[in-house]
């Protein structure tokens, strides 16, 4: 075997690695994108690290949403730079590992004084982090050397990318490293919570709920058959396509304070798409659905579910609440923290159950993200209505979720 | 012509990111067909049409709508004039009623499967489309052939059209749709870029008036209006202000009905709105 060759199998074994990574980070690459991969390897046309990052990136990712975790993962593979899934700024940074791995070594090398978690500000130590992040991403950028720093660097994996992962072929201009630097495709990640300055690109997702087809169509057959049955006289029959406008009903828990942020931007969120649907209706509930909901966000006028059930069925229903509370709420038949007048009270847990099965499109949307569903407070109630209705979280992805729920079209063609 | 030998480098009227150039250029040589989205503005669909005048293709364009069916975007059989003709007769005009492709009428995609040379096929605005459209369309892209119905004919490209599809992201593309394309998402331009973007378009215009615009234009954009103002926009801004002759004033800048579009937005402005409007 040639030296070329065993180069080559060398070469292959190493992306084949990335790959699995990129997979980790929730980037579905699959066994022909590899095969892709190579056909373009053999074409030639990667002569440096910044071609071969646009080239990947063409290969393996296909929607903006999964952007930032492939730049991420590119980032820590070829640069042993360790990137959060967060955006500067965001809080959630201070949960991150790298965060953590991060405080822990520059507290080791001296960079920042021993009792820094307790001193220091957490918007302080977040500033310092994403200052030596982005002098980690500049320091790559223009040089020659590309490999990581083996584990020296302060925000390697110390693991994965150990060695260091040697391309051949010109230094390029380095410039995929800045790009990545940039993190111009965070916002759009999946798992980005909604907020005004992304709320478009959900509005967006949205608007293709209803379907929309011609008015008129050329009937073939029928006008043939016409035609025919005339004698040979031409008779055209134009056939209507059915318009279909989409009900909504909006069932809202403002109830508990957890909620209160997420009230009025899911609300703007339906009712910017009121030429979409024939209409909007909203109503309250506090933690969970009994036998009424209200029709003002007092919760004084009453909306009996009874009603609410003899609605159209193709109705869509979102329900919009954290879905945590005590158990007892839930599956107690006097569990209501507000109602006990009713003789024949039942659980909610029966109540929701005739929604889900009466509404085939119901979703329960939760602003609670999905990654802490399970084992906090609450989890168990959570769980319970999870398996009633489709959940959904407020993220960009959960919007598109519910979106695909609510407008699966199943017989209605 | 090779494929291996076509490269794009933008033209005088198109300023070309040099990574957007790295990707088509991938997408040319690995003959895939290669999916633009991203914001209204970004050039998504001048890109293809530039790469068509650069290269001397011819380009093939597909307007996409929500009621097209896919089929007739490669062919549309004339029935009505078929059965006219029939009983009829078709006279002087030379069709034979017993000649099916007397009366099929070839569609972009038609067109640029069955033509001599290689040529740009553009599908723009391809989100617009049913799902299951998109679905019948990727099979045809993919195997650049398909198949006439009526009398059970395929019709292949012996040379693969150079495909590019835009999407302004209105709606999710299927997944098996997406792994036949290469995707990119273009960025809307920064501040650098876009002053190369005005150099292009206006050549004369004032580094002074070309800078007070820019801050403006993007600190409007800041602003989440409903439309924020797009880069054609922008141009056709720069465009008004060099007929007045006006360095334009950030505190009050002039014309703005050019830039925002949108009644809410355009009163949110007047209201002396200084933030972006809050939800949360």
């Amino acid at each position: 075997m040639s030296a070329a060759a065993q180069d080559e199998k060398a070469y292959n074994a190493l992306f084949v690695n990335f790959v699995y990574l990129l997979r980790d980070y929730g980037v579905p690459a699959g066994p022909k994108d590899i095969l892709d991969m190579n056909r373009g390897f053999e074409k030639g046309f990667v002569r440096s690290l910044d071609e071969l990052f646009v080239f990947l990136r063409l290969t393996f990712v296909r929607r903006v949403e999964h952007m930032d975790s492939f730049e991420r993962a590119f980032a820590l593979y070829f640069y042993d730079i360790d990137i959060p899934p967060v955006e500067e700024g965001d809080l959630a940074l201070l949960r991150t590992k790298q965060f953590q791995d991060w405080l822990n070594r520059a507290i080791e090398a001296g960079d920042l004084p021993a009792r820094a978690k307790w001193d220091m500000k957490p918007e302080e130590l977040m500033k310092k982090f994403w200052e030596r992040l982005k002098e980690q991403t500049k320091e790559h950028h223009g040089g020659n050397k590309w490999i990581g720093t083996k584990g020296n660097s302060p925000f390697g994996h110390s693991g994965n990318a150990e060695g260091g992962v040697r391309v051949g072929g010109g230094p390029g201009n380095g410039s995929a490293l800045k790009v990545i630097g940039d993190r111009r495709y965070v916002s759009y990640s999946h798992d980005n919570t909604l907020r005004s300055d992304n709320l478009r690109q959900a509005l967006d997702s949205m608007k293709h709920l209803k379907k929309a087809g011609a008015e008129t169509d050329l009937d073939l057959h029928e006008t043939i058959r016409r035609t025919s049955r005339n004698g040979g006289e031409i008779e055209l029959v134009f056939k209507k396509e059915l318009r279909d406008k989409m009900k909504i009903v909006l069932l809202i828990d403002n109830g508990g304070y957890s909620m209160t942020p997420y009230v009025d931007i899911t609300r703007l969120l339906f009712s910017k798409l009121h030429d979409r649907f024939d209409e909007i209706k909203t109503y309250y509930f506090h933690n969970t659905i009994y036998d009424k909901v209200y029709i003002d966000q007092r919760r004084i006028r009453a909306y009996n579910i009874d009603k609410l059930l003899q609605q159209r069925e193709d109705t869509r229903i979102v329900i919009l609440g954290d879905a945590t509370m005590a158990p007892e709420e839930l599956a107690s038949a006097y569990g209501s923290i507000s109602g006990f007048e009713l003789d024949d009270a039942r659980p909610s847990l029966h109540w929701l159950n005739l929604i889900a099965k009466r509404f085939e499109h119901s979703v329960w949307l939760n602003p609670i993200s999905k990654q802490r569903w399970t084992g906090n407070y609450g989890a168990w109630t959570l769980k319970q209505i999870k398996g009633i209705f489709h959940m959904e979280d407020m993220t960009l992805g959960g919007i598109k979720g519910m979106v695909e729920h609510l407008s699966d079209f199943t017989g209605k063609e | 012509m090779n494929p291996d030998d076509l490269r794009f480098e933008g033209t005088e009227d198109y300023y070309l990111d040099p990574e957007l150039g790295t990707i088509v250029n991938i997408a040319l040589q690995m003959e895939k067909p290669l999916l633009l989205t991203g914001e209204a503005g970004t050039g998504k669909t001048c890109l293809a049409l530039e790469v068509a005048k650069s290269l001397s293709m011819d380009t093939e364009v597909l307007r996409c709508k929500s009621t097209i069916k896919g089929e007739e975007s490669c062919y549309t059989q004339d029935t009505v004039l078929r059965l006219n003709d029939a009983r009829f007769g078709s006279g002087e005009t030379g069709r034979d009623v017993q000649n099916f492709y007397d009366y099929v009428v070839w569609g972009p995609i038609g067109r640029a499967f069955r033509a001599d040379k290689k040529v740009v096929l553009l599908l723009d605005e391809v989100d617009k489309t049913e799902s299951d459209v998109q679905d019948n369309l990727l099979d045809i892209l993919e195997d650049c052939e398909f198949t006439i119905r009526e009398i059970n004919t395929i019709i292949k490209a012996d040379i693969r059209p150079a495909i590019f599809l835009t999407s302004n992201a209105k709606r999710e593309l299927s997944d098996p749709f997406l792994r036949r394309c290469y995707c990119h998402h273009i960025a809307f331009p920064d501040q650098d870029q876009m002053r190369e973007i005005i150099r292009l378009h206006y050549p004369d215009t004032s580094a002074k008036l070309m800078e007070a615009a820019v801050h403006i234009f993007y600190e409007l954009r800041e602003r989440g209006y409903e439309k924020p103002p797009a880069t054609s926009e922008l141009l056709n801004w720069i465009g008004a202000l060099e007929r007045t002759g006006a360095i334009p004033d950030p505190k009050d800048p002039p014309l703005m009905g050019v830039l925002l579009k949108r009644a809410s937005d355009i009163q949110a402005y007047r209201g002396g709105d200084s933030g972006p409007k809050r939800f949360m």
